[in-house]
């Protein structure tokens, strides 16, 4: 370890101060809150495991788990789907896939609280003006029930986070080798079967970082939840990070909700890190 | 080489630190330096007021040049709520800041000052104080007074041939509302009303509290303390969450506040909107004629009786845990705007508020609405606001049920049992 000497560590020190102090011990600090009664204010008293007891029968926050994880299978299927497809698209030889990168890139530099107020905007009122000109009664009343609430948000996430996708397979699918692709037009194999036997194995590695995105995103989505619906009707479009920011700022139930938000972090890692794991494992080395 | 490399290292560290310790600076509410120049920190929530009140701190400190205000604004109920506990959380604490009545004295009890010694607390209104009452102590100072009911549009009114002044009970409005629905195209109406249900505050607090009130006797200390509630004139609420949903542009279940007032009730496309005289600016930025001379308020009616809900909507705190120059200060500075020439003359003018206190000129204030509602508090035909004693969170609760209530995933049985429940749950904590 002969390039361990100080001038390492003391290269390595912002970082390190950087992580430990809005990292670590915030996390370390939230462990200790959630074993609390604290409510942001004055002292917290230590009452064990309450808040963890409390959580597993608190239906509101069971639902709103629940929400999340179908919202979340829904949106990792459609954005990488969407991203994969437009990837594919502007990698042809087609004339204008320059300016179609840019244009599906886009949304993905509006902040999620401006985006929720324009879809809104776009599923109240274009939607409704749509259904009244059409006479179709599925454009009417969108974000007033629960499900058209999910799928709105669904589609505001895919629209928004599908370019940025887009991006990564881009890259791995320019990494495939020509030659690969021709020997296999001279054998003989169609268009999709050259996408199913030499593109699909060859951008797997994509697929684990795609997945790992959209997962652990669409997991912690708050601020389009927030501007699109709000949790309406009866907060039952309301996903964990909103639930948890309920809890801790409209409640002042502060412990309660970092109980809430260990157990979500908890989950969040496993889930992300098992699927990092099995993707690993698919994939082909050239 | 190796030299080279040490200075590099003995920089970062000295930069890195640097910024660690500037980031663990922190004061309390204002301070006062060497030329003895008192500064106070006011975190306030009112944002319709934001500009004329900063004018108003300039004119103080013009005055005063011994005082220095730094006004910040974080808008509405809860993101204030969140805005100031980080605050609180921080160390960064203002001097003066906005409490909403008893639940919040309970919260910020170890950081509130007793205001009874200041000239405002004396001149304040009876009742007015209610929430902010402890132990003989005053605990907060109210901003002002405001009200709610049905606002309407009196042209259509006149047009479908109704008089606002006979509708005193439940019968009256709802022969006045399906007459009007009958003439909706006449009337150049898409319906009604406009009735925002994804507003929890408009369901959970406003209506609620019209019908829960006399329970607690309009007086918000009792409802903070009642280990239940029981409903009891509930039918007559659900009367009033069917009418207005019925007949309102659906679906109601999206309606948002803005749509209910800037686009709804603002081009005239609906009569009456459930709301109170802080729609005044928004409908005046809309249509300033319409503002002036076309809207008036009358009560929401329960059953065969019809008050006025009047409360005070906020309270100014002083942080105990300041600077005693600052408290000081911040006292004068709170009597100066409440009781002084110059003080009242924005609070009626340029705030547009209905004050809660004693010796103001009501020919002055500024809206019909305004206007009409304090009448009604003149003539003691007024019902309290309890709804800031519900326990915390039960009023989000209550505006989520309804929503659950006219999709129809909840009956009204249901959702009044639910409630109770939910009442006794969190005031048991």
């Amino acid at each position: 370890m002969r390039n361990r000497d100080a001038a390492y560590w003391l290269f390595l020190t912002p970082v390190l101060a950087a992580l430990i102090l809005v990292v670590i011990v915030p996390l370390i600090y939230g462990f200790y809150y959630s074993f609390t009664n604290w409510n942001g204010l004055g002292a917290p008293d230590f009452i064990g495991l309450k808040n963890y007891m409390d959580l597993f029968t608190d239906k509101g926050f069971l639902d709103t788990f629940w929400f999340t994880i179908k919202f979340s299978v829904a949106a990792i299927v459609v954005i990488n789907i969407i991203g994969l497809s437009l990837a594919l698209i502007v990698t042809s030889k087609i004339k204008s896939s320059n300016i179609l990168r840019t244009v599906f890139f886009m949304p993905n530099l509006i902040g999620g609280l401006i985006l929720g107020f324009i879809w809104q905007f776009i599923f109240i009122k274009v939607f409704g003006a749509i259904g009244d000109l059409t006479g179709i009664e599925a454009f009417n009343g969108w974000l007033s029930t629960t499900d058209t609430g999910f799928w709105g948000l669904i589609i505001l996430t895919s629209w928004q986070m599908a370019g940025y996708i887009m991006i990564i397979y881009i890259a791995y699918l320019q990494a495939v080798p020509e030659d690969l692709i021709e020997a296999a037009k001279i054998d003989g194999a169609n268009s999709f079967q050259r996408f199913r036997h030499i593109t699909f194995p060859l951008v797997a590695p994509a697929f684990t970082v795609s997945l790992f995105l959209t997962l652990s995103h669409s997991f912690k989505i708050y601020d389009q939840n927030l501007s699109l619906t709000n949790g309406a009707p009866y907060n039952s479009t309301e996903m964990v990070a909103m639930n948890i920011v309920k809890s801790a700022f409209t409640e002042n139930d502060m412990a309660y909700a970092q109980a809430k938000a260990v157990i979500f972090f908890v989950i969040v890692a496993v889930v992300s890190l098992t699927q990092v794991y099995f993707n690993k494992k698919r994939e082909v080395e050239l | 080489m190796k030299r080279k490399k040490w200075y590099g290292g003995i920089l970062t560290v000295l930069l890195v630190f640097s910024v660690i310790l500037a980031g663990c600076s922190s004061s309390t509410g204002g301070n006062s330096d060497s030329k003895d120049v008192v500064t106070l920190d006011i975190f306030q929530f009112k944002v319709e007021f934001k500009s004329q009140f900063e004018a108003l701190a300039k004119q103080y400190e013009k005055e005063n040049p011994d005082v220095k205000i730094k006004v910040s604004t974080v808008g509405g109920g809860n993101d204030y709520k969140s805005a100031i506990t980080a605050k609180f959380a921080s160390g960064e604490e203002p001097a003066v800041f906005n409490i909403g009545g008893p639940v919040d004295v309970e919260q910020y009890k170890d950081r509130l000052t007793d205001l009874k010694d200041t000239k405002a607390a004396a001149a304040a209104l009876d009742g007015t104080l209610d929430g902010v009452e402890e132990d003989g102590q005053v605990l907060g100072l109210p901003f002002n007074q405001e009200g709610y009911g049905l606002i309407y549009n009196k042209r259509i009114f006149k047009e479908a041939g109704i008089n606002p002044d006979e509708i005193t009970s439940y019968e009256a409005l709802e022969a006045a509302v399906k007459k009007m629905d009958s003439q909706k195209d006449k009337l150049k109406i898409d319906a009604v009303f406009a009735y925002p249900v994804k507003e929890k505050w408009v369901t959970g607090n406003h209506l609620s509290n019209v019908f829960l009130a006399p329970e607690f006797d309009g007086n918000v200390l009792e409802a903070s303390k009642a280990p239940t509630v029981k409903f009891t004139d509930g039918d007559k609420f659900k009367q009033l969450v069917d009418i207005q949903n019925k007949y309102s542009v659906q679906p109601t279940a999206s309606l948002d506040y803005s749509q209910q007032v800037e686009e709804l009730f603002s081009l005239e496309k609906v009569a009456i909107i459930q709301q109170g005289n802080w729609v005044y600016n928004t409908v005046y930025d809309m249509d300033p004629e319409l503002a002036e001379k076309g809207i008036g308020i009358i009560p929401i009616p329960n059953g065969d009786s019809a008050g006025m809900p009047v409360g005070v909507p906020n309270y100014w705190a002083v942080n105990k845990k300041s600077d005693e120059k600052v408290q000081e200060a911040a006292k004068k500075f709170l009597d100066w705007m409440y009781t002084s020439e110059e003080g009242k003359k924005a609070v009626l003018e340029d705030f547009k508020f209905i004050p809660a206190y004693e010796g103001y000129d009501v020919e002055k204030i500024a809206d019909p609405i305004s206007k009409e509602i304090y009448k009604y508090s003149q003539e003691g035909n007024t019902i309290g606001w309890v709804f800031n004693g519900y326990p915390v969170g039960w009023n989000d609760d209550l505006g989520a049920s309804v929503q659950k209530y006219v999709t129809g995933k909840l009956t009204w049985e249901e959702l009044v049992q639910q409630n109770i429940e939910n009442w006794e749950k969190i005031h048991s904590k």
